[in-house]
């Protein structure tokens, strides 16, 4: 072993973390706050069809999935003190009306024929929406300064990846004819019209602007 | 979607058949077949692997744990959804819904493993009739009457009940029954738990309401006393988990008086079966 009094560096060779993010402490609040907002109407939704869907291997992966969402919103509200939000009720809001109107929409269905609408709009629309947010934010905020962020952002990804795969499987094994396959897309085209109208889960800005350097130097 | 979802539109596949609580638990392949169908029967009724009918008994147990666990994961389910987020009388805290999303992935759990429990003692899914007693617990309007309605009254019956089947796998030499039953032993135990603690928690300032949910539960625990099913003597095909029940917040005075509202079922259920 070489010598225990020769220096090293604090950042080994292959630690290539950086100090500078996008997002100062007050954006990233508020963004945690959508989060745990969206997290909150998701795990609710999902508890409440349990009793109105029939296909029992549905049934089950809703009561798993709906535990999952809570913890992630147990997640973001236990960062949000930590980041200078000592009210966390305060900072749980939906990030526009918009977002409102889409939640709104993609909780309506209720009917025992109507799982593959109840599928659709979590799993074809809300959990894509969430992924690329959570994925955004996670690739620009401080890998120094905002670890623990990432890391609660990490732990969420790798449900939300688990849960898209099972819903997207349930779903494909629930659509059956080519009228289905129409239903389901009806479907989905409305509800991301909604979302689109939201800017996605945080609002605009949700996955970043990639035109923002053209519009800056116009 | 609609708040509070009524038990007749529960969803169900078309294997399932809803009957009345009556047909349920008279039906003669049940643990009440252990009495020889006799409410109240002297003499010793524990459900034992010797007994002839103990096979379809306890099938019967494990299909009636299996939709229990279905209602019980609907019930929590829709806690997360009726009620809005907050501390009011009509509101559910965050924390609260937090354990009842925890409670659901438990839910759904038992269920598989229910399932699983089922096929290996052959049988099929809707071979016994349900009916929806749990989840109508779960439908009071007043949250802490709902937590304490299911999670200290039922969810303590289904400690009861996993306690007999695991004592069942035991002498009957199932290991694999014996391992499960433990397992959502612990579950529950956490279940009431809950129910327990936020019974306190809600209920501090307000005296009235904690009277109304212990006489809620009261009410639903006789019903669910069965006519002397569950009690504390060998009479009681289902018996009273004591140590269980204190691990799960009831102080020995609540566990005395569900024993006395066995007892009192138990007598009932006898005299009724005298003068028939």
């Amino acid at each position: 072993m070489a010598d225990p009094k020769k220096p090293r560096p604090a950042f080994a060779p292959w630690d290539t973390r950086e100090l500078p993010g996008s997002f100062t402490v007050e954006e990233t609040a508020v963004r945690v706050g959508n989060y745990k907002w969206i997290e909150m109407k998701l795990f609710e939704v999902l508890g409440g069809w349990i009793a109105t869907v029939p296909e029992l291997d549905v049934k089950l992966r809703l009561g798993t999935h709906c535990y999952h969402h809570a913890w992630h919103a147990e997640l973001f509200h236990k960062r949000l003190p930590e980041l200078r939000e000592m009210n966390p009720e305060r900072l749980t809001l939906p990030a526009n009306d918009e977002l409102v109107a889409f939640v709104d929409a993609m909780t309506a269905p209720e009917g025992q024929g109507e799982t593959i609408e109840k599928l659709v709009g979590v799993y074809r629309v809300l959990i894509p929406h969430k992924i690329a947010a959570y994925t955004f934010h996670l690739n620009n905020t401080s890998t120094i300064t905002d670890a623990p962020t990432i890391r609660t952002l990490k732990l969420v990804l790798q449900d939300e990846f688990d849960d898209w795969r099972d819903g997207e499987m349930m779903i494909q094994s629930l659509i059956e004819t080519p009228e289905e396959v129409d239903r389901a897309a009806r479907h989905q085209a409305s509800l991301e019209k909604l979302m689109l109208a939201a800017g996605g889960i945080a609002g605009p800005g949700s996955i970043g602007n990639p035109y923002a350097l053209q519009e800056a130097t116009a | 979607m609609r708040k509070l979802f009524p038990p007749d539109l529960l969803a169900r596949d078309g294997r399932f058949t809803r009957v009345n609580n009556a047909d349920r638990f008279n039906d003669p392949r049940g643990a009440r077949g252990v009495a020889g169908g006799r409410p109240g029967k002297k003499g010793n009724n524990r459900l034992t692997p010797d007994l002839p009918e103990a096979p379809d008994a306890a099938r019967t147990l494990m299909h009636g744990i299996f939709v229990g666990e279905i209602q019980a994961l609907e019930g929590a389910g829709r806690t997360c959804w009726d009620f809005e987020t907050g501390k009011g009388s009509d509101e559910a805290p965050f924390e609260l819904k937090l354990d009842m999303a925890r409670q659901c992935w438990d839910e759904a759990r038992h269920c598989e493993i229910s399932v699983k429990l089922s096929d290996w003692m052959g049988t099929e899914l809707g071979e016994f009739g349900e009916s929806a007693f749990l989840y109508e617990a779960a439908c009071n309007p007043d949250p802490v009457l709902r937590l304490t309605g299911v999670n200290r009254a039922l969810e303590g019956l289904a400690i009861d009940v996993f306690t007999t089947m695991k004592d069942f796998g035991d002498i009957a030499g199932d290991p694999v029954l014996e391992f499960c039953e433990d397992w959502m032993l612990a579950d529950e135990v956490t279940h009431v738990k809950m129910g327990s603690d936020w019974l306190r928690r809600l209920t501090a300032d307000d005296p009235e309401r904690r009277a109304n949910a212990l006489e809620f539960q009261r009410v639903v625990d006789k019903l669910f006393s069965f006519g002397g099913l569950r009690g504390e003597t060998d009479e009681n095909p289902i018996k009273l988990a004591r140590r269980f029940r204190e691990l799960a917040g009831f102080t020995d005075v609540e566990i005395d008086d569900i024993s006395n509202v066995s007892e009192e079922a138990t007598r009932e259920a006898a005299a009724t079966g005298a003068r028939g």
